[in-house]
């Protein structure tokens, strides 16, 4: 048909077109790709947390500006951050949180990761209440206080029971499981995501009222809003940690314990000899110096870039022990 | 005029005039069932929890076991075939992705601006072309153009994908009833699974990044171009159709030269709404590397909401641009309404040489000016998250008058007076008389095959061990749709009498169904902190637009003969309304309510992400802490409750179709 | 002795052939709609009335066990109320919808055994038909929609865009060509149609209802049309129609059905003069018999002495005889071929106009 045959002419001629301008930019493109320097591009992944923003940030400029390293980071999810660090798609997390299975899958079956060791950061989980609430009530700075008192924590939607703020489901956590295995009158109640958690208890924070929640260390808020730890059974020898692991609630009346938060590397990543390898199997800081860089960028909302070169400027020092100058 | 209709409708149906007395009513029997699970509640309160014989408790450890082995074939050093294909799969998918993104890179923003704008003048119109450059023009304001290029080039990879998949399936479905009705479940599923609960396959199989984000959003955007496509080979005038084959048409003659141009509006109208359902993916495709502004809502929920939320308002401005452009071009192109005589096409083909000219001298423009760098300059980006910070400080302040006097209260009072009574009424009571009542409601309200249905999928979530979360989900579902269900009938009754009102509405609900609900959860999560009040308020934000969609449009198409007549005995407009209108629509109105709770449904992972317990909360947990069993299993038991919660709403009115115009 | 002309239409029946075989051949036609309409066929339940065969069974009988003969040249109507199965009937001649039992003949061809390729061979050149919703193409202007048939055939975009522009010239629609369908009146957009089936020259046209959807005064005009073209180009059509004034107007013989089944064939004269059942007489008794009943249907046998009055041809309807009889003592020779027939006398005339009170 006559129409449509002079339309379809028009319309391949403005694809051919565009085509070809398009063509011609890639070509272009690809001829002036920076070939760089020695260390090539890093892939580096940046958790949902402020922590990990700091890590990733503070690195990336010391990568940028003392090694010449182009660095890319990526936001894939805890878990599926494996299977990129498998297939060399990131080369490095500089902030995990002891996922022991994926240690297992990964690390030790599968060679895919290496497992690089702390960052000198020590992550600790724990029962938090605000600092006003354990000076009202001092008898909270242990568990055995909480007996009696828990309908203090009560709220809308625990009923006649007091209320435990859960954590984000995709932390480690036992609560359910210490809750019964203490013996005390709480239910556990979930607001989800991280997030929704904070606004929950800050909210209950600034009306000074009382909450107790699952909470962890490094965390910038903590001194921002004083959170204060209350003092679960100690840890005893097969004590368990995580409620995924299933058994017994018996098991699970202990504390969580303290751990150091572990870099991991791709293989591939680890065995390239870039120098950015060595530079971040150093890097180790405090977690004060983390929640200092975190507190910038979430509390201030300073943005991460400046952020990393604020803190790497101030601590010349630390960071030229890191290169290993 | 088909003929079957013709013959079948002329034989007198047996007029079934439905004289039951009234408390044989649908209503009066539905609620009978429900006071005798109440007794059952009271009876038995607590004791008979779903038994532990009929679950089949393995299934998680076999489903973990399998992704276990999936990995370690994935990663071995010398993949086999199988995974070697995959691999160049996901790599293409990549490639194809970097390569639009380089390509709308290198145009710079000023060259992506201007040939976009007159692309969309040219064959969408001036209205389109103004979309289109408001929008451009807001994400470099916003400083998110990056974000936005990365997006888009993800989305129109993916949408090309799904419509290259989707289109000849649509096609297909649209010229064969049987195939239609096979491929409709498999459509169905793939739209209620949660994305949660494939994005670990995914990524062992495409690994990370714009590949496997690819292929994510294909699994949802999928099932719209296909559906739509059939939906428009469908709409074809069959008595064209029949003209055509009696000319002595062959398939293909009657398919290239009858059934596609005249489908040729719904088709495009296809590609609109897999855009939209592409769109819908982005903060999820984010978690697994696909970037764009998936990325800054994702990680700015923690570190800082404002930014999330900026992101969230870029998104739904793709989304509206996008709509709108490709609507425009939809109806401006349609060869059945535009008849261009040789003059017009002369001009249309003057147009299109003057818009490659502007274009090429924009794209050499902003190269010349260097202008990638200029835009980050003049954003207002700071300015705006700031407003937005300080409206989220303002909601989040426990101490103003709203929080403690409007917002506070009223979240307390539902959880305390509906939703938690609910919840318990549900996982208390025990199974068998919850199951006896869903299937008896079923069987009153749609008839046997339903309840039959709605039989075996309780039985397979409780088969499945999520008897309780499916119940917990199941009392916030049923509050979040009545709550819809009533604001939706309301102001769609109210739109449908007011021009006015109903023209305020359409972008309102346009905006609400596109944004992604991480995002509007954000502001809820300050003003109602409990736990389950801002996953419910998303579901509600999400699924009454469709109620009002539905309802205006059952009100609206109310047979204005019945009106009239109405009008003739001396009605009021009230009376009109409420005595024949109403009634007259009770069909949409119904269909509503399923399609409400449908939308519900869809929510609850998202909601379970940011605040809800229940299967959501599971799904969630599935992906963020490796439970690739649990997460399936919820899926399975969110699918199971779907089916069966729409079977039992479903109402008589056999298998009408409607989803698709729907979305 | 004057012997009035004849109108035109009285020519029409020299036009069909009745010498070779008959054009178009149905025999026992079956169509039932619904699940296993096969195995309803041949019980005693496809004898059901429909309301009982729907109930019991859930398939409808829309055409049962339906014969006719279409001769070349013949203007077949087939006439019923919505719901009689007609359009059905009509559709299952080309097989747009299978029958369910039957065999059909058109041009010697077993339509009902035919291929796929055959019958596209079929309907590509022997039969076209006409709709009563047109269906035409919404995207192509007037030309292409006539020249579809062709396209479809193969036939070269140069000669099929002639032959087009010639029909459209027949139907009077020579400066609509470069229209769309939606910018022209139903009136219009039905002569296209009739245009498009035109064109392909086929031995059978197939009308299904096409006036119907059309105003009166138009629909006349359309009826005009279709004479016309028939009268010139000597078309056999198969013409379905719920109008009984349209099908005594167009039809040579005219099959009245009733719930599928054919309740009476013939011409008609013979539906007004002897309507086969209750149901017939019904929708005839409108019908002024003057207007149908011609002189054959009234006249005697000549008593000697008789055919020396003035003459007319036998096939002169009532209605123009009157003046003549009216006007004469003695009775009115009918006459065929040259010879005298019959006569009608005032009598008989006064009987049959009589006839249309009862």
């Amino acid at each position: 048909m006559k129409v449509g045959f002079r339309k379809s002419h028009v319309r391949i001629g403005v694809v051919a077109v565009a085509l070809a301008a398009v063509g011609v930019l890639v070509a272009t493109n690809a001829a002036t790709a920076r070939n760089g320097a020695s260390c090539g591009t890093v892939t580096l992944n940046e958790q949902a947390w402020a922590g990990s923003t700091a890590n990733t940030y503070v690195t990336k400029y010391v990568l940028e500006h003392s090694l010449g390293c182009k660095v890319k980071i990526t936001q894939i999810a805890e878990i599926p951050v494996y299977e990129a660090l498998a297939h060399a798609k990131v080369d490095a997390v500089l902030e995990d949180w002891q996922h022991v299975d994926q240690y297992k899958q990964y690390a030790t079956k599968q060679k895919s990761v290496v497992i690089e060791g702390s960052n000198g950061v020590n992550g600790h989980i724990f029962w938090g209440i605000p600092d006003y609430l354990m000076k009202q009530y001092p008898q909270f700075k242990t568990w055995k206080g909480l007996k009696g008192k828990e309908s203090i924590f009560k709220s809308p939607e625990s009923g006649s029971q007091g209320m435990f703020l859960g954590g984000d489901p995709s932390y480690v956590q036992k609560d359910k499981e210490l809750i019964q295995a203490l013996g005390l009158n709480f239910k556990f109640v979930s607001v989800g995501a991280e997030a929704a958690q904070t606004a929950r208890w800050t909210q209950l924070v600034k009306q000074k009222k009382p909450v107790i929640f699952y909470w962890y260390t490094p965390q910038y808020l903590n001194a921002q809003y004083h959170i204060v730890e209350v003092q679960l059974p100690k840890i005893f020898k097969g004590c368990k940690e995580d409620a995924k692991a299933g058994g017994a609630v018996a098991q699970y009346r202990c504390a969580y314990s303290t751990y150091p938060l572990e870099k991991v590397f791709g293989a591939k990543f680890a065995k390239s000899g870039s120098p950015a390898v060595a530079f971040l199997k150093k890097f180790s800081w405090t977690n004060d110096q983390q929640n200092t860089v975190a507190t910038w960028i979430a509390g201030l909302h300073m943005k991460p870039d400046a952020a990393g070169e604020k803190w790497v400027k101030a601590n010349q020092a630390q960071v030229n022990k890191w290169l290993g100058k | 005029m088909s003929t079957v209709d013709e013959v079948v409708g002329a034989v007198p149906a047996p007029v079934v005039l439905e004289h039951r007395p009234w408390w044989r009513s649908r209503a009066v029997l539905s609620a009978l069932v429900v006071v005798g699970m109440l007794a059952g509640y009271y009876a038995a309160k607590g004791k008979y929890g779903w038994p532990a014989v009929l679950e089949w408790s393995s299934l998680k450890t076999h489903l973990d076991s399998f992704q276990i082995w999936l990995s370690d074939q994935s990663n071995e050093t010398s993949p086999n075939l199988f995974f070697r294909i995959v691999n160049g799969i996901s790599g293409g998918l990549d490639t194809l992705v970097r390569w639009l993104y380089d390509a709308l890179t290198k145009l710079t923003w000023v060259g992506t601006t201007v040939v976009a704008t007159l692309f969309a003048w040219r064959f969408g119109g001036l209205r389109a072309a103004a979309f289109m450059a408001g929008g451009l023009a807001s994400f470099a304001a916003f400083g998110l153009w990056d974000e936005s290029m990365q997006t888009l080039s993800l989305v129109l990879a993916a949408v090309a994908l799904s419509l290259a998949v989707g289109l000849p399936l649509g096609i297909a479905a649209g010229r064969s009833e049987r195939f239609d009705r096979a491929l409709t479940p498999v459509l169905d599923a793939m739209q209620i699974i949660p994305a949660f609960a494939y994005l670990m396959p995914v990524v062992i199989l495409f690994s990370v990044g714009p590949g496997a984000a690819v292929i994510t959003t294909m699994i949802y955007s999928v099932p719209p171009a296909v559906r739509i496509a059939s939906l428009g080979i469908r709409g074809v005038p069959s008595n064209t159709v029949e003209a055509a084959k009696a000319l002595g048409s062959t398939g293909s003659q009657l398919l290239w030269k009858v059934q596609l141009p005249l489908a040729r509006r719904m088709l495009l109208l296809a590609v609109n709404q897999t855009i939209l359902f592409a769109l819908s993916m982005v903060v999820i495709a984010g978690l697994i590397g696909g970037s764009g502004l998936g990325d800054p809502v994702t990680n700015g929920l923690n570190t800082n909401p404002a930014v999330a939320i900026l992101a969230g308002a870029a998104i739904v401005i793709m989304a509206i641009m996008l709509d709108r452009v490709t609507e425009a071009i939809a109806e401006r192109t349609d060869p059945t309404r535009r008849h261009l005589d040789e003059a017009g096409r002369r001009r249309a083909r003057m147009t299109t040489i003057g818009v490659l000219v502007a274009s090429a001298v924009a794209i050499g423009v902003g190269f010349a000016a260097n202008a990638g760098d200029i835009y980050t300059r003049y954003t207002i980006a700071d300015w705006l998250i700031a407003r937005i910070q300080s409206v989220l400080d303002f909601i989040a302040d426990p101490t103003t008058f709203s929080f403690q006097h409007i917002t506070n209260p009223l979240g307390n009072f539902l959880t305390q007076h509906i939703l938690l009574p609910l919840d318990t009424f549900l996982v208390a009571t025990p199974w068998f008389v919850t199951v006896a009542g869903f299937v008896a409601i079923a069987f009153i309200l749609s008839g046997l095959r339903p309840a039959l249905v709605t039989a075996a999928m309780l039985g397979l979530i409780g088969l499945v061990g999520e008897w309780q979360s499916a119940m917990d989900t199941a009392s916030q579902v049923l509050v979040a749709t009545a709550i819809s269900v009533a604001l939706g009938v309301l102001l769609g009754v109210w739109a449908a009498e007011s021009e006015k009102v109903s023209r305020i509405l359409r972008p309102i609900n346009d905006i609400l169904q596109t944004l992604p609900q991480l995002v509007y959860v954000i502001p809820f999560v300050y003003l109602f902190p409990i736990s389950y009040v801002p996953g419910m308020i998303a579901s509600v934000l999400y699924a009454f637009p469709v109620v009002v969609r539905l309802v205006e449009r059952g009100v609206r198409d109310v047979a204005p003969q019945a009106v009239e007549a109405a009008g003739a005995f001396g009605a009021t407009r009230r009376q009109v309304l409420l005595k024949v209108k109403i009634p007259l629509a009770r069909d949409a109105i119904m269909l509503g309510v399923n399609q409400g709770i449908i939308m519900v449904l869809a929510v609850v992972v998202i909601a379970g992400l940011a605040s809800t317990p229940g299967l959501g909360y599971e799904v969630v947990q599935g992906l963020q802490r490796n439970e690739f069993g649990l997460g399936v299993v919820a899926s399975i038991a969110i699918l199971a409750l779907g089916i069966a919660l729409d079977r039992v709403t479903r109402g008589n009115q056999g298998n009408r179709r409607t989803r698709e115009d729907v979305s | 002795m004057t012997t009035t002309t004849a109108p035109a239409a009285l020519d029409r029946a020299e036009r069909i052939d009745r010498t070779g075989p008959p054009l178009i051949h149905a025999e026992g036609v079956w169509k039932i709609f619904g699940p296993h309409a096969d195995r309803v066929l041949g019980t005693p339940d496809a004898d059901l009335p429909r309301a009982e065969l729907r109930a019991k069974t859930g398939c409808v009988a829309a055409v049962r066990d339906v014969s006719f003969d279409v001769w070349p040249g013949e203007v077949f109507v087939v006439m019923g109320l919505s719901g009689s199965g007609k359009s059905t009937l009509v559709r299952t001649l080309i097989r747009l919808i299978e029958p369910t039992a039957g065999h059909i003949t058109i041009a010697g061809q077993d339509v009902t055994a035919a291929s796929s390729a055959d019958l596209r061979q079929l309907r590509r050149h022997t039969v076209s038909m006409v709709f009563q919703h047109f269906g035409l193409l919404a995207h192509r202007r007037v030309i292409d929609n006539v020249a579809f048939g062709l396209e479809v055939q193969g036939v070269s975009k140069a000669e099929r865009l002639a032959r087009a522009t010639e029909v459209l010239k027949l139907v009077g629609l020579e400066d609509s060509a470069n229209q769309f369908p939606d910018q022209l009146s139903g009136g219009m957009q039905q002569r296209v149609g009739v245009a498009r089936a035109f064109v392909v020259d086929p031995k059978v046209m197939l009308y299904d209802e096409p006036f119907s959807a059309l105003d009166p005064l138009i629909r006349r005009d359309m009826q005009d049309e279709v004479c016309r073209l028939q009268e010139e180009t000597g078309k056999t059509m198969v013409f379905i129609t719920h109008d009984l004034p349209e099908a005594l107007r167009l039809g040579d013989r005219i099959a009245i059905m009733r719930d599928g089944a054919i309740v009476q064939l013939g011409t008609p004269e013979d539906l007004v003069g002897s309507p086969a059942d209750e149901y017939v007489a019904n929708f005839v008794r409108d019908i002024p018999r003057s207007h149908v009943l011609t002189l054959r249907w009234i006249m005697r046998p000549p008593a000697p002495g008789e055919e020396d009055g003035p003459t007319l041809d036998v096939r002169t309807t009532v209605k123009n005889a009157i003046s003549v009889i009216a006007a004469n003592e003695r009775p009115v020779s009918a006459i065929e071929n040259g010879r005298v027939v019959g006569v009608v006398d005032r009598d008989a005339v006064l009987q049959a106009i009589a006839g249309e009170d009862g």
